[in-house]
């Protein structure tokens, strides 16, 4: 029996290089008390190597949802976005934390149902639907939380950490990074004996969120989502997020702006394409050209990078782990500096902001 | 003497409720291993299945045996035939029938799967295969030309193969149509697959017979055109009244 479900995997070698940044990994170790192994890959992205960190909801941005219903929303979203790597974090989490091997198993098979509240039930099956079949088919399972007696602000947390960990997922499948250490780690003989001193460092950085007024209302494109979460510790943290990413010089925003587009088009998610046509509208983006580049992912117009990364993107949406890995590693080798690793920021942001957009925006 | 027999029977009693301990909770930990090693089996089948029908309709028909996950939706269909089975059949021996045939499906499935597309059956030597059923694909008449056009080179290279070693070469007619369907698990209680059931289907499979009619391999309809990508190469087929439809069908040839 494999130790895990996602054990029989196929996952290339990974496609970065990890280099140490002091700064950044004591950022991360004072944020979550424990290292984060991931943010070695994006160190030439600080915004993307930042949001890796501050977009965990279990340290300080959940004030409704449980954060044990987080871990397991975590869980069997990685499960689904078949993210190796993520998924066997998560499993070593849970069970370092003491979570026995067969309540994962049963939340994971999703088999024993009777060992789940229905709200927990629901929760869970409304953060597959979401990372799953986008948002049009999670309209079912998102009327089935309410009816469950989940109020709106623990719904839309519950989508912010499904949208998140699909953000989280991609960061981590695109390039490939080995999930063979996390697999092995909850039985080796060093993490058994350490076990209670990591537990109380993992638990000690997961602390529930206080209500957190947001300062002024920002005004680049997405900022819809920051609003929705107005008053919740979410919101300052990806308007920070947001801001750094539009910000950031790697590639050009109306490059950025395509690319969100494509996967609000491949999503089904109105909210987030008309907010893409719109701010592409404002960088002087000719309507018949985004017209073109939403139908056929390619036109004259765009330049190399932008030929490169827009059918790219409507790869991320729905993938298996290696055909993705290697059309990212082809997509690697056209491109220069930095380009590929804040090309893999947005697209996994963008996956996870639109699957959250037709949730909070439309629904509010 | 008594004291000490008293102790002794009861020392035996000790060993032997200890041992039916023992035997209970070895027996309680066999069946949690085989409960476990059967969620796991039951968990890779459902991740397995989710290649073979949308996963939110695994999901359901787990949660209730009855629901087939029915569902209208807009699908494009592509239907490829051998040419020339049957006389290839007669020639060949049936070991090397059924080596060349499976060599066939796979690279034609492999093209198929490649561009985002789902075989969804194998009718004798032809393959149907949907693109957009499994999840919401805006892109699917792209996908499925650009499927096509792989199959059509994948053929070529499978000849070259096939030619090393004196067989004759394979070619395939493969028709293309897009429209709305019923998608959803179908047929009997025994045997159930997800399909998707309509005209669409039927007439991609009429307008692959016309391969033959217009002695081309890649044909599309007029539905497929309206949005194909302009930059692949078509030309235009004479319009041809196919079995069960009333209209005589325009097709376009896929060139490049």
């Amino acid at each position: 029996m494999p130790a895990n479900a996602l054990e029989h995997v196929a996952w290339e070698p990974c496609l970065l290089e990890a280099r140490r940044d002091e700064e950044l990994e004591s950022y991360a170790r004072k944020k979550l008390g424990v290292p984060h192994p991931t943010i070695r890959y994006y160190v030439d992205v600080p915004w993307l190597a930042r949001a890796l960190v501050d977009l965990h909801p279990e340290f300080g941005l959940l004030v409704h949802l449980d954060l044990q219903l987080g871990d397991l929303i975590q869980l069997v979203v990685s499960q689904e976005n078949t993210c190796r790597y993520c998924y066997a974090a998560v499993r070593a989490s849970l069970r370092i934390q003491g979570m026995s091997e067969a309540r994962i198993r049963s939340v994971e098979g999703n088999l024993a149902r009777a060992d789940l509240t229905p709200r927990e039930a629901a929760a869970i099956a409304f953060a597959r639907a979401q990372s799953r079949s986008g948002p049009p088919a999670a309209a079912g399972a998102r009327q089935a939380l309410l009816d469950a007696g989940v109020s709106a602000s623990e719904m839309k947390e519950i989508a912010f950490v499904a949208a998140m960990t699909d953000f989280m997922n991609r960061a981590s499948t695109i390039p490939a990074i080995s999930p063979y250490a996390f697999e092995r780690a909850p039985d080796t003989l060093r993490v058994r004996l350490l076990r209670p001193w990591i537990a109380r460092a993992l638990r000690a950085g997961r602390r529930r969120g206080k209500a957190t007024p947001l300062d002024g209302v920002p005004s680049y494109p997405y900022a819809g989502l920051v609003k929705a979460f107005d008053g919740s510790p979410i919101a300052p943290v990806l308007a920070k997020t947001l801001a750094e990413m539009w910000a950031s010089p790697g590639l050009s925003r109306r490059c950025k702006l395509l690319m969100f587009a494509v996967i609000a088009r491949g999503l089904g998610c109105g909210t987030c394409a008309s907010e893409a046509a719109r701010a592409l509208q404002e960088e002087a983006v000719p309507p018949a050209l985004l017209t073109n580049v939403l139908t056929h992912l390619d036109a004259p117009e765009l330049d190399p990078v932008e030929r490169v990364l827009v059918p790219f993107a409507r790869e991320t949406l729905w993938y298996e782990p290696a055909p993705l890995q290697r059309r990212a590693r082809g997509v690697r080798d056209r491109l220069a500096g930095t380009q590929f690793l804040e090309a893999i920021g947005v697209v996994s942001l963008a996956n996870g902001l639109c699957r959250l957009g037709a949730t909070v925006a439309e629904h509010p | 003497m008594t004291r000490a027999l008293l102790v002794i029977a009861g020392l035996g009693l000790l060993v032997a409720l200890l041992a039916a301990l023992y035997r209970q909770w070895r027996r309680a930990t066999a069946l949690q291993a085989q409960l476990e090693a059967a969620a796991a089996e039951l968990q890779q089948l459902q991740q397995a299945c989710a290649r073979l029908a949308p996963a939110g309709v695994v999901q359901r028909l787990i949660a209730d045996r009855t629901d087939t996950g029915a569902e209208r939706k807009v699908v494009t269909a592509l239907f490829s035939d051998l040419v020339g089975y049957t006389a290839m059949s007669e020639r060949l021996e049936p070991a090397v029938l059924a080596r060349v045939l499976n060599g066939y499906f796979q690279r034609m499935s492999d093209a198929i799967h490649e561009h985002r597309g789902h075989v969804s059956t194998f009718v004798g030597d032809g393959i149907l295969a949907y693109f957009g059923a499994l999840q919401p694909n805006p892109w699917q008449c792209n996908d499925a030309v650009r499927a096509a056009l792989a199959m059509r080179a994948a053929i070529r290279d499978y000849n070259e193969e096939l030619a090393k070693e004196g067989l004759p070469p394979l070619a395939v007619g493969i028709g293309i149509h897009r429209g709305p369907g019923l998608a959803g698990l179908v047929g009997s209680r025994e045997r159930m697959e997800y399909a998707f059931v309509g005209p669409t289907v039927n007439l991609a499979a009429r307008v692959q017979t016309l391969t033959r009619v217009h002695k081309v391999d890649i044909l599309v309809t007029e539905a497929l055109r309206e949005h194909l990508d302009p930059r692949f190469v078509l030309t235009p087929m004479p319009a041809e009244f196919v079995k069960g439809i009333e209209e005589p069908v325009v097709t376009y040839a896929v060139r490049e």
